[in-house]
Formats: C-alpha cells, sequence, structure tokens
C-alpha cells in the first residue's frame, strides 16, 4: 500500500466521478462498482487514466473489475502490475 | 508507413485469390441469403482463419498487423461481403477472448476448431431490450454446484444459425456493475441452448443471423472466460479486435470500389466525353480516396499503437466511427457515379449499400461511439 498513491487516487475518483464527495469522505473500501460511481464508461477512463500515469501497457495486463472495486483495490492494481515490472 | 515482407505479400495474395472464390456466385446467394459453404470449405482449406492464433493450437501464429494486411485482401477481391463479416466474425467472436483470456484447457479444447474452422464461432451479447446498453442485459448466470446456469435470450447473433460455439455473455452481478458480466463457452448442443431461424435482413444477407435462447442451459465453471465479472473489460478487447478486422475488410471493399468507379469514370461517356472529367463526377472520387486514405491511416495507426501496448479507447472508437461511416459515403458515391445501373442488382453495387448500413450499427453504433469519445474527453 502507497499512502501517496491512494491519495492520488481517490483524488483522481472524486473528481472525475464524485465531484460532490470531499477526498477525505471517500473511503478507500467503499465500493466504487456496485454503488454506481464508476459506470462501464468511467472503467474505461479510470484504466487509461492508470496507464498513462504509470507507463502500464493496460491492454495486455489480464484486467479483472475486481481490481477497479475500491480506491485500496486500485493500489493494490497499480502496486502489483509496477511489480511485474509491467509485463502481462 | 508499413513496409510488408514478401511472406506477408504471399498470405495476403492467398487471401485475395481466396476472396475471389469464395465470392463466385454472390448475386445469387444474396438474393437467397444463403451462406457461401464452398466458400467456408476453401478458406477452411488455406489455413487463414487461423492467422492470429497459436501454432501449438493449429494457428499461423501472425500478428494484429499481418492478421489486418491479409484479411483487407480479402475484402478487396471477395464481393461477397457476408461472407468476409462471417469469417471475421468467426475469427474475433471465440477465437480472440479464448486466446487472450482462456485458460490453458479451454484453448486447447477449442482453438484447432477455431483455426481450422471445423467449429463455427459466435458471440452473443445483445438482447431485445439490452443493445447499445449493454450493462442492462437480463440473461442471468447462476451457480449451480460445478456449473453456471444461464437463462435469457439473445438477439442479433451474428453466424448463429451456423455456429458451433458461442460465447455468451450473461449477468453474474448487481445490475449496471461493469463488474456483473461474465463470458461462457457454449456449445451448440448443450441441453436447453435452442438457435432460431436465420433472420431476414436489409444487407449481409449472406451472413446468417438469428436468436439464441437459454432455458437453463448448464455450463462446467471451466468454460468461463477469464474470471467471473471480467466480462465487459473482456468484450471490450474483443471490440477493438472486431472493429480493426471487420473492419479492415471494409477498408478491402473501399479500394475495390473505387477502382471499379474510376474505371467506369474513365470510360463511361455522355456529352460526348468521359463522366470522370465532370467535376461533379470527379469529386465523388476523391471523396472515395479520401475515404480510403483515412480508414486506412486510422485502421493501421490504431493497430501499432494497440501492438505497442498503449491505451487506444479513444482510438478504437474513432477508427469505427470513421471506417463504417466512410464505407457507407463510398458505398452510395458509387450507386451515383454508376447512375441507373449502380441502382440494378445485377452491378452488385447497391448490394454494397445495403451492407456498409449495417457498419455505424454493429459492433457499436455511431452514437456509441462518440459517447465513448465524449466519456475519454472527460464529458
Amino acid at each position: 500500500m502507497d499512502a501517496d498513491r491512494i491519495t492520488e487516487i481517490t483524488r483522481y475518483v472524486v473528481a472525475e466521478f464524485a465531484p460532490d464527495v470531499r477526498p477525505d469522505e471517500l473511503d478507500p473500501d467503499f465500493d466504487l462498482l456496485d454503488s454506481g460511481v464508476v459506470d462501464s464508461l468511467g472503467l474505461l477512463r479510470l484504466i487509461a487514466w492508470l496507464g498513462e500515469r504509470h507507463d502500464l501497457p493496460v491492454d495486455e495486463l489480464d484486467l479483472d473489475p475486481a481490481e477497479f472495486r475500491s480506491v485500496r483495490a486500485i493500489d493494490a492494481f497499480v502496486e502489483s502490475a509496477l511489480l511485474k515490472g509491467a509485463t502481462p | 508507413m508499413i513496409t510488408w515482407t514478401d511472406e506477408q505479400r504471399a498470405l495476403r495474395a492467398a487471401a485475395v485469390d481466396l476472396g475471389a472464390a469464395a465470392g463466385k456466385d454472390h448475386l445469387d446467394r444474396d438474393a437467397a441469403a444463403e451462406f457461401a459453404t464452398e466458400g467456408w470449405a476453401l478458406i477452411r482449406e488455406s489455413g487463414l482463419l487461423g492467422l492470429p492464433f497459436p501454432a501449438e493450437h493449429g494457428g499461423l501464429d501472425a500478428d494484429l498487423l499481418t492478421t489486418m494486411y491479409v484479411l483487407e485482401g480479402l475484402g478487396e477481391s471477395c464481393r461477397d461481403g457476408g461472407f468476409a463479416f462471417s469469417v471475421s466474425t468467426h475469427m474475433v467472436s471465440t477465437g480472440i477472448p479464448l486466446r487472450r483470456f482462456g485458460s490453458a484447457e479451454l484453448k486447447q479444447r477449442y482453438l484447432p476448431g477455431v483455426c481450422s474452422g471445423g467449429a463455427i464461432g459466435a458471440h452473443a451479447i445483445s438482447e431485445p431490450d439490452a443493445g447499445s446498453d449493454m450493462m442492462a442485459m437480463r440473461t442471468t448466470a447462476e451457480p449451480d454446484g460445478d456449473h453456471w446456469v444461464l437463462t435469457g435470450s439473445k438477439s442479433f447473433v451474428s453466424n448463429g444459425p451456423i455456429a458451433d460455439t458461442f460465447v455468451v455473455y450473461a449477468r453474474t452481478g448487481k445490475p449496471g456493475s461493469p463488474s456483473a458480466i461474465s463470458t461462457f463457452l457454449v456449445d451448440r448442443d448443450s441441453p436447453g441452448l435452442r438457435v432460431g431461424t436465420p433472420i431476414a435482413k436489409m444487407g449481409l444477407r449472406t451472413s446468417p443471423l438469428g436468436e439464441l435462447f437459454l432455458d437453463g442451459v448448464r455450463v462446467p465453471k471451466a468454460n468461463v472466460i477469464g474470471s467471473v465479472g471480467a466480462g465487459f473489460l473482456i468484450l471490450d478487447h474483443v471490440m477493438k479486435w472486431e472493429i480493426l478486422l471487420s473492419f479492415v475488410i471494409n477498408l478491402g471493399e473501399m479500394e475495390h470500389r473505387l477502382r471499379r468507379c474510376l474505371e467506369y469514370a474513365r470510360t463511361r461517356k455522355q456529352f460526348g466525353q468521359a463522366i470522370g472529367s465532370f467535376q461533379a463526377v470527379s469529386t465523388k472520387l476523391v471523396d472515395m480516396r479520401v475515404g480510403v486514405e483515412t480508414s486506412r491511416k486510422w485502421l493501421y495507426d490504431t493497430a501499432e499503437k494497440l501492438t505497442a501496448r498503449r491505451n487506444v479507447t479513444t482510438d478504437i472508437a474513432i477508427t469505427k466511427l470513421v471506417v463504417s461511416e466512410a464505407n457507407l459515403a463510398s458505398a452510395l458515391a458509387a450507386v451515383q457515379v454508376f447512375g441507373g445501373y449502380g441502382y440494378m442488382t445485377e452491378y452488385g453495387i447497391e448490394k454494397d449499400v445495403r451492407n456498409a448500413v449495417a457498419g455505424p450499427i454493429y459492433s457499436g453504433t455511431s452514437e456509441i461511439q462518440r459517447q465513448r469519445v465524449a466519456a475519454m474527453m472527460g464529458l
């Protein structure tokens, strides 16, 4: 877990998908998908942002929506992808 | 600009020969809405159905760009647009999700049939009340021991009436959630699965399309492609390939159509001169050329970007918009250039219009592609 990255992801999610929520109000374990905060097109945007931000070959990774279910899950996904050397 | 090797050129030449042979009698088949079974036997023999798949499963191990280049040749020579559409549908519907997300066991069992063409593939996505809004799909999959039980119905299944294997997308989670859809490989002879009769349609009449009914179809858990809940992202991957492979065939068709119109505009005389000398006609041909070149650029640039492992969510939507609409505009322009002859069935020009109308509809409508681009711009 990377606290700075969690903060950054939280800020992005709030700015893009929940503008009425303050970053400190978003629980890092809150379910972004089933709650409807991030819909299908939003998921594609989120993945594209992560790919650009962390230079991840997102089209080559075996993506699973569960990896984007919450801020904490997204952070774990990024960490895992970086550790793998960004290889599928 | 891509420089093709001799090997790639040879593969394309084979596809060009094959397309010409498979397209024989296309007008009769279009009138009768008949699939080219002889053409299918020819393409099976050629091995081209296995282009993008691993050699260990009977494929040719070709990369994306090579596969596109070869299929562009098929589109250029094959006048049976429905047949070419069925070919690309077969390759992408079952083969592409298996290749990328399938377990070793599923690849071993199903990819040889995809590569040989012995098991025709189709995917079942749209439903009566869930077309563009796929997340609203009602077909459900419920776990039951070692199986999933699929219940629901699918509409507009291309290749459905002739398919042996279906990739079915069904809901396994909360409606509307991007993690609510899962992907299942279903055999045609599964108890409870019923394939509807072919549905008559405006164009692509030689590519059979029908409904699929699932009444408590038990599918082994081993037949889930990818992880449970990954269906939306699997389909997103499949759509990238579907758009690139299906619409590069359209590019080949546009190239052929342009050549045919140029030849006609140079030889058809009215008012004592070739009609191509009239600016009203020549500008149509220029627009057709612009459509060809713009489509080529978007298709191959996007494929190169995808091959370079970059995100192409916006690019693929623009590519689909550009090529499908250019193909339709080109087909309409060709009818106008040929005038009364273009309107007659025997010239095969009007058929291209009917076929091309499908382009801005299938694989995500033009409206949805624009919505995707808007979403990627943060709108």
